[in-house]
């Protein structure tokens, strides 16, 4: 029961941040409707990270922030490019069907994706072999203790 | 000059100069011991003699220091002493004197003549006492089987009395009855009158030409003496010389007192002159009844309450002695002192009834015959005869030998000869021997293994050899012969599996050595386990083989080091401990018993060890909860990880904006 109204609280926005998804949305409603060609470009450039954004249920979305930083990382070379074009929908559907473009953005997005699931579990490699070197020390140091003294060896695990 | 040897197995060598030859005895001529043929080997003299102790019958050293050096005629006086091997092989302690220069008296006993008494006999042997009596040394064998003669015109020649206590062996018809009564080994030294008796019924002896009172048993001829007076008692209605009759009244009269002194003696004429008023003891009307036996004086009375103090004690306690001595004896006086003593019973108010009724009877017997000895509950011994009493309880063994020296130790507890001679002022030293006394209850009652009767026996007896089991076989009487002998036991596997000093040695040492180790004595006794007992024991024989001579002694030292290893488990530091293992091996190996100690016994050392321990388990215990904690952090390194991670992908990511955004504005 705990256990599903921890999932229910994460998944449902908190009250605070329910006025703050409408501006969102509002802000991304006034993106679309006043730079259209830059909203679809981008929509289409940044989907993976969108949709991550969307499907991700971590508090913080860690993994869906980092891909949609990569996406942007990608994108901002497109997105300069049509700025400075002056394209309208049409060039930003033109752009966006570079297979290289869309290729190199949603891969980055697939790298970030990637990083946001790899960084913790190498780090957590990382220390886990930092302490098992501590403990082969400590047990060195108890061993020789053991040896010196007498003291006879730990009973547990 | 009396010498003290150190025993020679090999060749039986007394004071490495008299050849002890026990292939050759000579019968008769140790006054009722062994002897032997003696070679001297460095001045080649001929006629000497070693006599052999008995077991349980230590020799007399005060006598044979105060006669080192003797160089007057007359006597067989001991030339050297010193611890040998008897006939079959047996450990004992060997007198070498003179051999005697013909047959003893008994040989042939005819009755001489009262010239031949007084030239021949009386003379010589007076000026012998005389000399003795100058040593402060007192003769106590003097009867005719130890008195000897070179011919039909020689003075006789006392014979040896220095390889037993003094009297053990004096048949009662050569004793004052009030030495007669007495354990044979606690007669004590007695005084130079005592041996003027001696000389009195031998001259006696030798002018009837036969034993008096022959046939009767040493009681009868004791309550016969009591009875009747030594004089009457012996002669009779004999007729002795006139000379040697008025002699000998005087030289047998209870009261050493009233005897002639030896120098009187040497002149006959004088001492003939010599009348004392001895008047027989008061006769009662009636008899009292006392344990079967008729009692008709004070001083049969004072011997039957000696032999029977339960009875006696009853007697004087229902006042039935009180009775008889004021009717039928007419001796108020006597019955009053006795009153006196029954009250001190009730004052002393002992818990102990036994020692209480000892103590009355004892008191009663000193005042009913001041000239008795001191007799405590059954046993009758004068005081000085204390320490070789304590030998003969101590051969004696058994149930007799166990009873014996509970009275004893009885005695010294209760200080019983102090409250003996306060009884018999004018006849004693009071004030000394309540001292002497009170040094013997405080030496039984030292805690420890330096205490006990075991510390008074040998502190009493110095040649008394020490009777432990571990130096069986050999005569310990010294304490450098002590080392000597322990490093023999070591090559005993059996002994070896016991510890090297047990409780006959530590009194043997305690009572040689002067107080030196009472503190490790104590020690031993209280050590909480057997290695610190042998700590005791190493430290004691280290001192004493550097007070001896320091002589190596590997076996002793092999054998103290496997009893200790024990000890060494204490020490926590296993390299540390390694190492006293093997330097203990190499010290043991040396024979030095001092750097043993220095090993084994270094407060400090133990004192960082222990430390060191105490350090050890503290960082085990920190690195325990180190390891527990690292054991159960898999959860926080998880947390700290997910969350590190994810900033750290945040932080690239950003960058990576940052530097794409920097890169497209540029371009």
């Amino acid at each position: 029961m705990k256990a599903r109204a921890a999932r229910q609280s994460a998944a449902r926005p908190a009250h605070g941040l329910g006025s703050a998804v409408w501006l969102q949305g509002l802000a991304c409603g006034a993106v679309v409707a006043l730079a259209t060609p830059t909203a679809v470009l981008s929509g289409l450039l940044l989907a993976p990270g969108i949709g991550a954004l969307l499907l991700e249920r971590r508090a913080g979305r860690p993994a869906a922030r980092v891909t949609l930083l990569c996406g942007v990382a990608a994108a901002a070379a497109p997105l300069t490019a049509l700025w400075q074009a002056g394209l309208g929908v049409g060039g930003a559907m033109a752009a966006a069907s570079e297979p290289a473009v869309l290729a190199g953005c949603w891969a980055a997005q697939a790298a970030g994706w990637l990083l946001a699931q790899l960084a913790p579990v190498l780090l957590r490699l990382a220390f886990d072999l930092h302490a098992a070197a501590i403990a082969a020390r400590l047990r060195t140091e108890r061993a020789r203790y053991e040896t010196e003294w007498g003291i006879p060896p730990a009973t547990g695990p | 000059m009396a010498a003290i040897s150190s025993p020679d197995d090999a060749q039986n060598l007394i004071a490495g100069t008299y050849g002890v030859d026990v292939a050759r005895p000579l019968p008769g001529a140790g006054g009722g011991l062994a002897a032997f043929a003696v070679t001297d080997r460095s001045a080649g003299r001929s006629g000497l003699m070693a006599v052999q102790s008995a077991p349980g019958a230590p020799p007399r050293a005060m006598a044979l220091n105060a006669l080192a050096g003797w160089t007057d005629d007359g006597l067989l006086v001991p030339l050297a002493h010193g611890p040998g091997h008897g006939a079959r092989g047996e450990a004992a302690w060997f007198v070498v004197s003179a051999a005697p220069p013909g047959p003893s008296l008994a040989a042939a006993l005819r009755p001489w003549s009262e010239p031949e008494l007084l030239e021949f006999v009386l003379r010589p042997a007076a000026a012998v006492l005389v000399a003795l009596d100058r040593q402060r040394v007192t003769h106590r064998a003097i009867r005719i089987d130890n008195i000897f003669r070179a011919g039909m015109a020689a003075p006789v020649v006392l014979g040896t009395a220095w390889s037993a206590p003094p009297a053990q062996y004096q048949p009662a018809l050569f004793e004052p009855p009030y030495s007669a009564m007495c354990l044979p080994s606690g007669r004590g030294d007695g005084t130079i009158a005592d041996d003027v008796y001696a000389l009195g019924v031998t001259l006696v002896v030798l002018a009837l030409g036969r034993l008096p009172l022959e046939g009767l048993d040493p009681v009868a001829i004791l309550r016969r003496k009591l009875a009747l007076g030594s004089y009457v008692a012996l002669v009779g209605d004999e007729r002795l010389p006139p000379a040697i009759g008025d002699l000998v009244r005087g030289m047998l009269a209870e009261d050493p007192d009233h005897r002639p002194p030896p120098v009187l003696l040497a002149d006959p004429a004088a001492a003939r002159a010599r009348r004392v008023a001895a008047r027989p003891p008061r006769r009662g009307q009636r008899p009292l009844e006392l344990s079967g036996d008729r009692v008709w004086d004070v001083r049969t009375l004072a011997h039957a309450v000696a032999t029977d103090p339960d009875e006696g004690g009853r007697l004087l306690r229902s006042g039935t002695v009180d009775r008889w001595l004021r009717r039928n004896l007419g001796d108020p006086i006597m019955a009053t002192r006795l009153e006196e003593v029954t009250r001190l019973h009730d004052i002393d108010g002992l818990a102990d009834t036994v020692r209480a009724d000892g103590l009355m009877a004892m008191r009663a017997v000193a005042v009913l015959d001041p000239l008795a000895p001191l007799c405590w509950r059954g046993v009758a011994l004068w005081p000085d005869g204390l320490g070789p009493a304590l030998v003969s309880a101590d051969a004696m063994g058994g149930e007799a030998g166990d009873l014996l020296a509970e009275r004893l130790g009885d005695m010294v507890a209760s200080e019983a000869a102090g409250h003996w001679a306060a009884m018999r002022p004018e006849r004693s030293d009071p004030v000394a021997l309540r001292l002497a006394a009170r040094q013997r209850r405080v030496m039984v009652h030292l805690r420890g293994w330096g205490g006990g009767l075991a510390r008074l026996r040998y502190a009493l007896n110095p040649l008394l050899a020490c009777g432990s089991p571990i130096v069986a076989g050999r005569t310990v009487a010294r304490l450098q012969d002590l080392l000597a002998a322990l490093e023999a036991a070591a090559t005993r596997p059996e002994l070896r599996r016991g510890q090297p000093v047990d409780r006959e040695i530590a009194a043997f040492i305690a009572a040689r050595n002067d107080q030196r180790f009472e503190a490790e004595l104590v020690g031993m006794a209280d050590a909480a386990s057997p290695e610190q007992a042998v700590l005791m024991q190493l430290r004691i024989l280290a001192g004493l083989q550097r007070r001896v001579d320091g002589r190596p002694l590997p076996g002793l030292a092999g054998w103290l080091a496997e009893q200790a290893a024990p000890s060494l488990a204490g020490w926590r530091n296993r390299p540390r401990r390694e190492a006293l293992e093997r330097a203990l091996g190499e010290v043991a190996r040396s024979g030095q018993l001092t750097p043993m100690v220095g090993l084994l016994d270094n407060a400090a050392a133990r004192a960082a060890d222990t430390r060191g321990f105490h350090a050890a388990g503290a960082a085990v215990q920190r690195i325990d909860a180190e390891l527990t904690a690292l054991a159960g952090g898999a959860p926080v390194r998880a947390e700290a990880a997910r969350r590190i991670g994810h900033e750290a992908a945040l932080g690239i990511a950003m960058m990576a904006v940052t530097v794409a955004v920097v890169a497209a504005v540029l371009a």
